[in-house]
């Protein structure tokens, strides 16, 4: 598929790598120097280093994903212990490609530093 | 009214009086009544003498068996039409929702990366938008990677810049959003709800309706996706490709 079609500022392609997401690290919760916000978090895209990039991950679905000690039901499959927490990025933040993402429950504290994945849908392209 | 000179008099309010600002405590016509100029008004209207009008008309009736004449009513009342129902009740507000604009990268024979679902990461045809609910119908073609006849939503799908010519496709006109509705097979209620996700639902099976329409898209489509990119064997290819340099190579979309 080697045509001369333009390139999308995107850094990574997850389709030819199977990995259907951008990897991301959730790296604090918006704060000031002495109180935190955990309603928004922060997180710090693979690859993505300013602004304009940044932004084309608004509304980007985010999850992240982390296994605890009871099953739970999940529809459609066996039991398992993988859960999830769903989020958005609202925003970008900062001019160096970090973004913020509200998530349906505030992230928990363990997830400082952690994978969060930034799927690629709703997609507008 | 005050009387003149009375110097003892309790002091009254005049009979009307403003309560507020503009409102008065009896309105004019109120007051009229009051003052009583109705009656010393001397007009009278001499009232019409009217006929009493007949409720009953007879009129003939023909047939020998039928009793010669019959009683009709002479104005018939005013029937409520079921029509005239609809007045009472506020007309139920058409809900016409506005079917997704499809992108203008999104033509017949796109080439689209699915995001999410089942099929994620597979690249499958586009077919056509659905009227109804503005959702993408594609296809595999279901030899190439197992994607059946299916729809997506536009916001789960990347399109390529790659087109595959389907003017030769024939899309049956059976293939509406009616055709791919999902019916819920209704669940029992048994006494433990433990685990109604495993237990409940039904597998699906493929009816045969879908396996004749896939057959009949897809007699066009397959060879098409191979021989515009025969370096790819085949779609559902969704590893790295072999040669390192298509590896660096920048992304096009």
């Amino acid at each position: 598929m080697a045509e001369a079609a333009p390139i999308v500022a995107r850094k990574n392609d997850p389709a030819l790598n199977g990995r259907l997401y951008v990897k991301a690290v959730f790296s604090g919760f918006t704060r000031g120097q002495r109180n935190q916000n955990e309603t928004s978090s922060i997180l710090k895209l693979d690859g993505v280093f300013n602004k304009n990039d940044a932004q084309w991950y608004v509304g980007k679905r985010v999850v992240y994903v982390y296994k605890a000690h009871n099953k739970k039901n999940v529809p459609g499959a066996a039991p398992s212990r993988v859960r999830c927490i769903w989020g958005r990025v609202t925003r970008s933040h900062g001019n160096t490609g970090s973004v913020r993402a509200k998530f349906h429950k505030n992230l928990p504290a363990t997830a400082l530093g952690q994978r969060i994945r930034v799927m690629l849908y709703p997609s507008n392209i | 009214s005050q009387m003149a000179g009375a110097k003892k008099a309790t002091p009254r309010f005049r009979r009307n009086y403003e309560l507020a600002t503009g409102v008065m405590r009896f309105s004019a016509a109120r007051l009229y009544h009051k003052r009583g100029v109705a009656l010393c008004k001397k007009t009278k209207i001499a009232k019409k003498a009217v006929a009493p009008t007949a409720k009953f008309v007879t009129k003939k009736v023909g047939g020998s068996k039928n009793g010669g004449e019959r009683k009709v009513l002479a104005s018939k009342g005013a029937v409520y039409l079921k029509e005239d129902h609809v007045l009472d009740k506020p007309a139920k507000v058409a809900r016409n929702p506005k079917v997704q604009t499809l992108r203008k990268n999104i033509t017949p024979g796109t080439v689209l990366i699915i995001l999410a679902g089942k099929h994620k990461g597979k690249r499958v045809v586009f077919l056509k938008q659905l009227e109804k609910t503005g959702l993408l119908l594609v296809t595999g073609p279901h030899k190439l990677n197992n994607v059946p006849l299916r729809r997506i939503a536009q916001s789960f799908v990347i399109a390529t810049s790659t087109k595959v010519d389907v003017s030769g496709v024939k899309i049956p006109e059976t293939l509406t959003d009616a055709y791919f509705k999902r019916t819920h097979t209704k669940v029992e209620k048994k006494g433990e709800q433990a685990n109604i996700f495993a237990s409940g639902h039904q597998d699906y099976k493929v009816s045969e309706q879908r396996k004749t329409d896939q057959k009949l898209v897809d007699k066009a489509c397959p060879g098409l996706y191979q021989e515009t990119h025969p370096e790819h064997k085949s779609s559902a290819d969704t590893s790295a490709p072999d040669s390192a340099s298509e590896r660096t190579r920048p992304l096009t979309i």
